[in-house]
């Protein structure tokens, strides 16, 4: 069981939604992270680098076919330590609500 | 610009906190398009598959077409186009999409057996039979594996 860690970089809001969302897959493409999260291109920017830069994401480019120009599609995954920092920071936040039962926690899946 | 967080939450701001993952979640399986022409193309692979017992030879000499290795690679295919679609790569499909996942080749299998039957009895024509069962039944089964895949985004 993941000991649980307060992580007040993963905290910033966009941050832990960011995580929340790339926990639950392997890969997502930047497109579909930036229209869930309804913000704009910049601002996922912004944070994916916070995030890169603390090693909790990577993000891997592709090219794309349905594109005429030299864009290419950014898949973005969780690293393992963003995934084992992600998953303490949840239960920081779930012993702060007083979640005990970590099955009923709307933030649990593994 | 957002500021970043200072200073931990109150036991009511980290249970919004959780609840705010839990609606992303769902706003992210919501937000999905079931690939339907991709998971047909699924489907028109597995036809295709089982209509090649009708040019087969059933008996002592048979030998499998090679249909079977071009089938899984355009199956690969398929799967990485419906990635690329989607913009998502599943880390967990659940159990139900993985059973799912698992009849599909078996069901296939039965399905070419049959027509091979058929196809020794001279019964060539009712492939299509098979065939067409073999799109019916693929489509319609990784319809249902991608929708369980979505659910168990949601969780």
């Amino acid at each position: 069981m993941t000991k649980a860690q307060f992580d007040d970089l993963i905290h910033a809001p966009v941050r832990l939604r960011i995580c929340g969302l790339l926990r639950q897959v392997e890969q997502m493409d930047f497109a579909v992270l930036r229209d869930t999260l309804d913000v704009s291109d910049a601002t996922l920017s912004k944070h994916l680098k916070t995030l890169a830069e603390a090693g909790y994401v990577s993000l891997s480019k592709a090219a794309s076919v349905s594109r005429s120009d030299a864009r290419r599609l950014t898949w973005i995954s969780l690293t393992p330590a963003g995934r084992n920092a992600f998953g303490a920071h949840l239960r920081a936040l779930q012993e702060i609500a007083g979640i005990t039962d970590y099955t009923q926690s709307p933030g649990r899946r593994d | 610009m957002e500021n970043d967080f200072e200073g931990r939450p109150s036991s009511e701001e980290a249970a919004a906190s959780l609840r705010d993952l839990g609606a992303d979640r769902q706003a992210l399986a919501d937000g999905v398009q079931v690939p339907k022409m991709l998971l047909a193309a699924l489907g028109g692979v597995a036809a295709w598959w089982v209509a090649g017992a009708a040019g087969a030879n059933p008996g002592e000499n048979y030998e499998p077409p090679t249909s079977g290795w071009l089938g899984l690679v355009a199956a690969l295919v398929i799967a990485h186009l419906i990635r690329r679609e989607t913009g998502i790569r599943f880390r967990k499909m659940g159990p139900r999409a993985a059973l799912v996942m698992a009849a599909i080749p078996v069901l296939c299998l039965i399905l070419f057996s049959i027509s091979l039957g058929l196809g020794s009895f001279g019964a060539r024509w009712a492939v299509l039979l098979t065939s067409l069962s073999a799109f019916g039944l693929v489509t319609w089964l990784a319809g249902i594996a991608f929708r369980s895949a979505l659910d168990q985004l949601r969780r």
